[in-house]
Protein backbone atom coordinates (compact mmCIF):
# COMPACT_ATOMS: atom_id res chain seq x y z
CA UNK A 1 0.00 0.00 0.00
CA UNK A 2 2.86 1.96 1.16
CA UNK A 3 4.51 1.01 -2.20
CA UNK A 4 1.56 2.78 -4.49
CA UNK A 5 1.08 5.73 -2.74
CA UNK A 6 4.57 6.53 -3.47
CA UNK A 7 3.92 5.80 -6.73
CA UNK A 8 1.20 7.78 -7.18
CA UNK A 9 3.15 10.53 -5.56
CA UNK A 10 5.57 10.19 -8.03
CA UNK A 11 3.69 9.86 -11.47
CA UNK A 12 1.73 12.97 -9.92
CA UNK A 13 4.77 15.28 -9.61
CA UNK A 14 6.42 13.79 -13.02
CA UNK A 15 2.74 15.00 -14.92
CA UNK A 16 2.73 18.06 -13.24
CA UNK A 17 6.15 18.89 -14.74
CA UNK A 18 5.68 17.56 -18.30
CA UNK A 19 2.45 19.72 -18.31
CA UNK A 20 4.08 22.70 -17.61
CA UNK A 21 7.67 22.64 -16.95
CA UNK A 22 9.27 21.07 -19.55
CA UNK A 23 7.14 22.99 -22.35
CA UNK A 24 9.58 25.46 -22.13
CA UNK A 25 12.38 22.72 -22.83
CA UNK A 26 11.15 21.25 -25.53
CA UNK A 27 13.43 19.86 -28.42
CA UNK A 28 12.10 20.90 -31.71
CA UNK A 29 8.69 21.00 -30.56
CA UNK A 30 9.43 17.76 -29.16
CA UNK A 31 8.49 17.43 -24.83
CA UNK A 32 9.65 13.81 -23.60
CA UNK A 33 6.72 11.55 -21.98
CA UNK A 34 8.05 11.45 -19.00
CA UNK A 35 5.52 9.14 -17.34
CA UNK A 36 5.66 6.43 -20.71
CA UNK A 37 9.83 6.70 -19.84
CA UNK A 38 8.98 6.11 -16.11
CA UNK A 39 6.76 2.75 -16.67
CA UNK A 40 9.03 1.63 -19.07
CA UNK A 41 12.21 1.85 -16.79
CA UNK A 42 10.60 0.95 -13.70
CA UNK A 43 9.16 -2.61 -15.70
CA UNK A 44 12.90 -3.28 -16.76
CA UNK A 45 14.49 -2.85 -13.88
CA UNK A 46 12.37 -4.26 -11.00
CA UNK A 47 12.48 -8.47 -10.18
CA UNK A 48 10.96 -11.03 -12.46
CA UNK A 49 8.07 -12.09 -10.23
CA UNK A 50 6.95 -8.54 -9.18
CA UNK A 51 3.62 -6.99 -10.89
CA UNK A 52 4.56 -3.01 -9.27
CA UNK A 53 5.25 -2.70 -12.89
CA UNK A 54 1.68 -3.16 -13.78
CA UNK A 55 0.61 -0.58 -10.73
CA UNK A 56 2.55 1.66 -12.36
CA UNK A 57 1.95 1.81 -15.99
CA UNK A 58 -1.88 1.65 -14.50
CA UNK A 59 -1.03 5.02 -12.24
CA UNK A 60 0.98 6.57 -15.15
CA UNK A 61 -1.70 5.87 -17.44
CA UNK A 62 -4.42 7.22 -15.46
CA UNK A 63 -2.48 10.84 -14.87
CA UNK A 64 -2.09 10.60 -18.45
CA UNK A 65 -5.82 10.10 -19.35
CA UNK A 66 -6.71 13.06 -16.73
CA UNK A 67 -4.65 15.50 -18.75
CA UNK A 68 -5.41 14.39 -21.98
CA UNK A 69 -7.78 15.41 -24.61
CA UNK A 70 -8.08 12.11 -26.12
CA UNK A 71 -11.34 9.69 -24.99
CA UNK A 72 -10.54 8.24 -20.91
CA UNK A 73 -8.36 4.85 -20.92
CA UNK A 74 -6.59 5.52 -23.91
CA UNK A 75 -3.56 6.02 -21.89
CA UNK A 76 -3.55 3.77 -19.54
CA UNK A 77 -4.45 0.84 -21.99
CA UNK A 78 -1.00 1.81 -23.91
CA UNK A 79 1.04 1.87 -20.73
CA UNK A 80 -0.60 -1.29 -19.65
CA UNK A 81 0.18 -3.13 -22.99
CA UNK A 82 3.69 -1.42 -22.92
CA UNK A 83 4.73 -2.95 -19.56
CA UNK A 84 3.46 -6.18 -20.02
CA UNK A 85 5.40 -6.54 -23.25
CA UNK A 86 8.28 -5.77 -21.68
CA UNK A 87 7.80 -8.37 -18.52
CA UNK A 88 7.03 -10.98 -21.53
CA UNK A 89 10.42 -10.32 -22.99
CA UNK A 90 12.05 -10.21 -20.27
CA UNK A 91 10.91 -13.35 -18.83
CA UNK A 92 10.96 -15.13 -21.95
CA UNK A 93 14.37 -13.76 -23.28
CA UNK A 94 16.49 -11.84 -21.82
CA UNK A 95 18.64 -11.70 -18.28
CA UNK A 96 19.38 -8.47 -16.94
CA UNK A 97 20.54 -7.09 -13.51
CA UNK A 98 17.49 -6.47 -11.32
CA UNK A 99 16.95 -4.31 -8.29
CA UNK A 100 16.58 -6.88 -5.41
CA UNK A 101 15.23 -5.66 -1.88
CA UNK A 102 17.30 -5.96 0.75
CA UNK B 1 1.50 -19.76 -0.28
CA UNK B 2 2.40 -19.07 -3.22
CA UNK B 3 -1.06 -19.11 -4.53
CA UNK B 4 -2.71 -17.28 -2.32
CA UNK B 5 -0.25 -14.88 -2.80
CA UNK B 6 -0.81 -14.74 -6.34
CA UNK B 7 -4.52 -14.60 -5.77
CA UNK B 8 -4.23 -11.30 -3.50
CA UNK B 9 -2.00 -9.89 -6.09
CA UNK B 10 -4.98 -10.67 -8.84
CA UNK B 11 -7.75 -9.36 -6.49
CA UNK B 12 -5.75 -6.13 -5.61
CA UNK B 13 -5.53 -5.70 -9.58
CA UNK B 14 -9.34 -5.97 -9.80
CA UNK B 15 -10.05 -3.78 -7.61
CA UNK B 16 -7.69 -1.53 -9.07
CA UNK B 17 -8.69 -1.86 -12.49
CA UNK B 18 -12.69 -1.64 -11.05
CA UNK B 19 -11.58 2.12 -9.55
CA UNK B 20 -10.00 3.45 -12.92
CA UNK B 21 -13.14 2.39 -14.58
CA UNK B 22 -15.40 4.15 -12.19
CA UNK B 23 -13.54 7.08 -12.25
CA UNK B 24 -13.62 6.88 -16.72
CA UNK B 25 -17.70 7.25 -15.91
CA UNK B 26 -17.24 10.47 -14.39
CA UNK B 27 -14.34 11.44 -16.13
CA UNK B 28 -15.36 15.12 -16.17
CA UNK B 29 -15.60 14.98 -12.59
CA UNK B 30 -12.55 13.75 -12.01
CA UNK B 31 -11.03 15.92 -14.42
CA UNK B 32 -11.83 18.81 -13.16
CA UNK B 33 -11.12 17.68 -9.42
CA UNK B 34 -7.47 16.90 -10.47
CA UNK B 35 -7.36 20.16 -12.56
CA UNK B 36 -8.30 22.00 -9.96
CA UNK B 37 -6.22 20.55 -7.05
CA UNK B 38 -2.91 21.13 -9.24
CA UNK B 39 -3.81 24.60 -10.74
CA UNK B 40 -1.53 26.42 -8.51
CA UNK B 41 1.13 23.95 -8.48
CA UNK B 42 1.00 24.31 -12.82
CA UNK B 43 1.01 27.83 -13.04
CA UNK B 44 4.20 27.97 -10.28
CA UNK B 45 5.62 25.93 -12.33
CA UNK B 46 4.70 26.98 -15.85
CA UNK B 47 6.07 30.57 -14.49
CA UNK B 48 9.02 28.92 -13.32
CA UNK B 49 9.82 27.38 -16.58
CA UNK B 50 9.51 30.86 -18.30
CA UNK B 51 11.69 32.36 -15.88
CA UNK B 52 14.42 29.51 -15.94
CA UNK B 53 13.67 29.59 -19.67
CA UNK B 54 14.27 34.22 -19.83
CA UNK B 55 17.80 33.53 -17.71
CA UNK B 56 19.39 30.99 -19.62
CA UNK B 57 18.10 32.28 -23.21
CA UNK B 58 19.74 35.79 -22.24
CA UNK B 59 23.34 33.67 -21.21
CA UNK B 60 23.39 31.25 -24.58
CA UNK B 61 21.78 33.82 -27.41
CA UNK B 62 24.17 36.77 -26.46
CA UNK B 63 26.11 37.17 -29.59
CA UNK B 64 22.92 36.54 -31.40
CA UNK B 65 21.42 39.63 -29.42
CA UNK B 66 23.01 42.15 -30.89
CA UNK B 67 22.32 41.32 -34.50
CA UNK B 68 18.96 40.78 -33.72
CA UNK B 69 18.88 44.60 -31.71
CA UNK B 70 20.22 45.53 -34.94
CA UNK B 71 17.72 44.52 -37.18
CA UNK B 72 14.91 45.30 -34.77
CA UNK B 73 16.32 48.75 -35.18
CA UNK B 74 15.31 48.75 -38.96
CA UNK B 75 12.39 47.25 -38.54
CA UNK B 76 11.18 49.86 -36.05
CA UNK B 77 11.94 52.99 -38.51
CA UNK B 78 9.89 50.96 -41.18
CA UNK B 79 7.03 50.59 -39.21
CA UNK B 80 7.11 54.01 -37.98
CA UNK B 81 6.98 54.96 -41.45
CA UNK B 82 4.03 52.81 -41.71
CA UNK B 83 2.24 53.94 -39.23
CA UNK B 84 2.76 57.75 -39.84
CA UNK B 85 1.03 56.88 -43.12
CA UNK B 86 -1.46 55.19 -41.57
CA UNK B 87 -2.64 57.47 -39.22
CA UNK B 88 -3.63 59.95 -41.88
CA UNK B 89 -5.48 56.90 -43.76
CA UNK B 90 -7.14 56.46 -40.25
CA UNK B 91 -8.30 59.91 -39.73
CA UNK B 92 -9.57 60.02 -43.34
CA UNK B 93 -11.16 56.38 -42.83
CA UNK B 94 -12.97 58.04 -39.79
CA UNK B 95 -14.31 61.49 -41.92
CA UNK B 96 -15.77 59.15 -44.90
CA UNK B 97 -17.25 56.94 -42.46
CA UNK B 98 -18.76 59.90 -40.29
CA UNK B 99 -19.76 61.32 -44.06
CA UNK B 100 -21.37 58.10 -45.10
CA UNK B 101 -22.51 57.61 -41.85
CA UNK B 102 -21.20 53.92 -41.47
CA UNK B 103 -20.14 52.81 -37.90
CA UNK B 104 -17.06 51.36 -36.82
CA UNK B 105 -16.70 47.37 -36.63
CA UNK B 106 -18.15 45.76 -33.31
CA UNK B 107 -14.95 44.94 -31.27
CA UNK B 108 -14.67 42.00 -29.84
CA UNK B 109 -16.17 40.43 -26.51
CA UNK B 110 -13.07 38.81 -24.72
CA UNK B 111 -12.95 36.72 -22.17
CA UNK B 112 -9.60 36.68 -20.17
CA UNK B 113 -7.78 33.40 -19.23
CA UNK B 114 -4.28 32.30 -17.72
CA UNK B 115 -3.16 29.51 -19.03
CA UNK B 116 -2.46 26.52 -16.55
CA UNK B 117 -0.54 24.26 -18.60
CA UNK B 118 -0.30 22.04 -21.55
CA UNK B 119 -2.40 18.90 -22.21
CA UNK B 120 -0.42 15.18 -22.13
CA UNK B 121 -0.32 15.36 -26.25
CA UNK B 122 1.52 18.38 -27.95
CA UNK B 123 -0.21 21.37 -28.76
CA UNK B 124 -2.91 21.72 -26.67
CA UNK B 125 -2.95 24.27 -23.90
CA UNK B 126 -5.07 23.93 -20.91
CA UNK B 127 -7.17 27.54 -20.01
CA UNK B 128 -8.34 28.70 -16.36
CA UNK B 129 -11.80 29.30 -17.76
CA UNK B 130 -14.66 27.13 -18.42
CA UNK B 131 -17.90 26.27 -19.65
CA UNK B 132 -19.32 28.48 -16.36
CA UNK B 133 -17.34 31.73 -17.60
CA UNK B 134 -19.34 31.06 -20.82
CA UNK B 135 -16.92 29.19 -23.10
CA UNK B 136 -18.06 26.96 -25.54
CA UNK B 137 -16.73 24.83 -28.31
CA UNK B 138 -15.02 26.31 -31.18
CA UNK B 139 -14.46 29.40 -29.83
CA UNK B 140 -11.42 31.67 -30.98
CA UNK B 141 -8.56 31.91 -28.55
CA UNK B 142 -5.85 34.86 -28.90
CA UNK B 143 -3.64 36.79 -27.46
CA UNK B 144 -3.03 40.62 -25.96
CA UNK B 145 -1.71 40.90 -29.97
CA UNK B 146 -4.18 40.23 -31.21
CA UNK B 147 -2.51 37.11 -32.99
CA UNK B 148 -4.41 33.68 -33.06
CA UNK B 149 -3.10 30.84 -30.64
CA UNK B 150 -5.96 28.77 -31.43
CA UNK B 151 -9.62 27.00 -30.59
CA UNK B 152 -11.33 25.98 -27.91
CA UNK B 153 -11.47 22.28 -27.95
CA UNK B 154 -13.44 21.28 -25.08
CA UNK B 155 -15.14 23.18 -22.35
CA UNK B 156 -15.22 21.65 -19.06
CA UNK B 157 -16.39 23.04 -16.08
CA UNK B 158 -13.88 25.29 -14.42
CA UNK B 159 -11.23 24.34 -17.63
CA UNK B 160 -10.77 24.12 -21.31
CA UNK B 161 -8.69 22.83 -23.41
CA UNK B 162 -7.24 24.76 -26.48
CA UNK B 163 -6.47 23.48 -29.43
CA UNK B 164 -3.05 25.00 -31.12
CA UNK B 165 -3.10 26.67 -35.13
CA UNK B 166 0.05 23.87 -34.78
CA UNK B 167 -2.19 20.86 -33.84
CA UNK B 168 -2.08 18.22 -36.17
CA UNK B 169 -6.50 18.00 -36.51
CA UNK B 170 -6.36 21.95 -36.95
CA UNK B 171 -7.15 23.88 -40.42
CA UNK B 172 -8.81 26.92 -41.44
CA UNK B 173 -8.86 29.57 -43.97
CA UNK B 174 -5.85 31.97 -44.56
CA UNK B 175 -4.58 34.66 -47.03
CA UNK B 176 -1.22 36.42 -47.53
CA UNK B 177 -1.71 40.12 -46.04
CA UNK B 178 -2.17 42.45 -48.99
CA UNK B 179 -1.78 39.83 -51.83
CA UNK B 180 -5.20 38.37 -52.46
CA UNK B 181 -3.73 34.61 -52.16
CA UNK B 182 -5.91 32.34 -50.21
CA UNK B 183 -4.87 29.05 -48.48
CA UNK B 184 -5.47 26.39 -45.97
CA UNK B 185 -3.35 26.83 -42.77
CA UNK B 186 -2.81 23.34 -41.27
CA UNK B 187 -0.82 22.24 -38.07
CA UNK B 188 1.56 19.78 -38.73
CA UNK B 189 2.46 18.98 -35.31
CA UNK B 190 5.19 19.63 -32.68
CA UNK B 191 4.31 23.56 -32.74
CA UNK B 192 4.79 23.80 -36.14
CA UNK B 193 1.79 24.68 -39.34
CA UNK B 194 2.30 24.97 -43.27
CA UNK B 195 0.56 26.68 -45.49
CA UNK B 196 -1.34 24.87 -48.14
CA UNK B 197 -3.58 24.59 -51.36
CA UNK B 198 -2.10 27.93 -52.49
CA UNK B 199 -2.30 28.44 -56.16
CA UNK B 200 0.77 27.71 -58.15
CA UNK B 201 0.59 31.31 -60.08
CA UNK B 202 1.00 33.06 -57.32
CA UNK B 203 4.22 34.23 -55.77
CA UNK B 204 5.28 33.91 -52.31
CA UNK B 205 7.96 35.31 -50.95
CA UNK B 206 9.75 34.46 -47.01
CA UNK B 207 8.61 36.84 -44.77
CA UNK B 208 5.02 37.04 -46.26
CA UNK B 209 2.48 37.98 -43.11
CA UNK B 210 -0.58 34.99 -43.14
CA UNK B 211 -3.69 36.00 -41.42
CA UNK B 212 -7.21 34.65 -41.44
CA UNK B 213 -9.42 34.74 -44.12
CA UNK B 214 -12.91 36.10 -44.33
CA UNK B 215 -13.96 32.77 -45.95
CA UNK B 216 -13.23 31.23 -42.72
CA UNK B 217 -16.27 31.01 -40.45
CA UNK B 218 -14.65 29.96 -37.50
CA UNK B 219 -12.41 32.33 -37.05
CA UNK B 220 -13.25 36.36 -37.74
CA UNK B 221 -11.06 37.62 -40.47
CA UNK B 222 -7.56 39.45 -40.58
CA UNK B 223 -6.72 37.77 -37.03
CA UNK B 224 -2.49 37.62 -37.12
CA UNK B 225 -1.14 34.08 -37.74
CA UNK B 226 2.44 34.11 -38.74
CA UNK B 227 5.17 34.43 -41.53
CA UNK B 228 6.09 32.51 -44.30
CA UNK B 229 9.25 30.65 -43.50
CA UNK B 230 9.74 28.73 -46.63
CA UNK B 231 7.91 28.28 -49.81
CA UNK B 232 7.95 24.48 -51.47
CA UNK B 233 6.93 23.98 -55.02
CA UNK B 234 7.13 21.26 -56.57
CA UNK B 235 6.08 20.41 -60.44
CA UNK B 236 4.27 17.02 -59.06
CA UNK B 237 2.20 18.70 -56.86
CA UNK B 238 -0.57 20.49 -58.51
CA UNK B 239 -0.57 23.46 -55.37
CA UNK B 240 2.00 25.12 -53.60
CA UNK B 241 3.01 25.02 -49.99
CA UNK B 242 4.72 27.16 -47.48
CA UNK B 243 5.73 26.62 -43.77
CA UNK B 244 4.66 29.40 -41.33
CA UNK B 245 6.47 30.03 -38.67
CA UNK B 246 3.70 31.33 -35.91
CA UNK B 247 3.80 34.41 -34.49
CA UNK B 248 2.66 33.14 -31.28
CA UNK B 249 5.08 31.25 -28.86
CA UNK B 250 4.19 29.07 -26.52
CA UNK B 251 7.14 29.87 -24.00
CA UNK B 252 5.83 33.21 -24.01
CA UNK B 253 1.99 32.38 -23.66
CA UNK B 254 0.71 33.69 -19.62
CA UNK B 255 -2.43 35.22 -20.44
CA UNK B 256 -4.72 34.49 -23.58
CA UNK B 257 -8.15 36.06 -24.47
CA UNK B 258 -11.36 33.74 -26.04
CA UNK B 259 -13.47 35.62 -28.38
CA UNK B 260 -16.70 34.95 -27.23
CA UNK B 261 -18.76 36.66 -29.92
CA UNK B 262 -16.96 35.73 -33.44
CA UNK B 263 -20.24 33.99 -35.29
Amino acid sequence: MKEFLILILIFYILVLFQTSFLVYFNIKGFIPNLILIAVFLINLFEEKDRITGIYSAMIGGFFLDVFSEKSFGLYILISIVIAIFIKYVIKRYVRVPSFKRA
Amino acid sequence: MKFSQTRNRILILLTVIIVFLFLGFFQKETKNFFYSISEPFQKTLWRTGANIYDFFSGIFQGNNLKKENEGFKLKIQELEADVASLKELKTENEFLRKSLDIGLENEFKLIFTEVVGNGTSEDILIIDKGSKDGILKDLPVITEQKILVGKILQADEHFSKVMLITNKESSFNGKIQEKEVEGVVKGSGNLRTYFDLLPKDKEIKEGDVVVTSSLDKAFPKGILVGTVKEVKKSDLEPFQQAEISPFFDIKGLKNLFVISNSQ
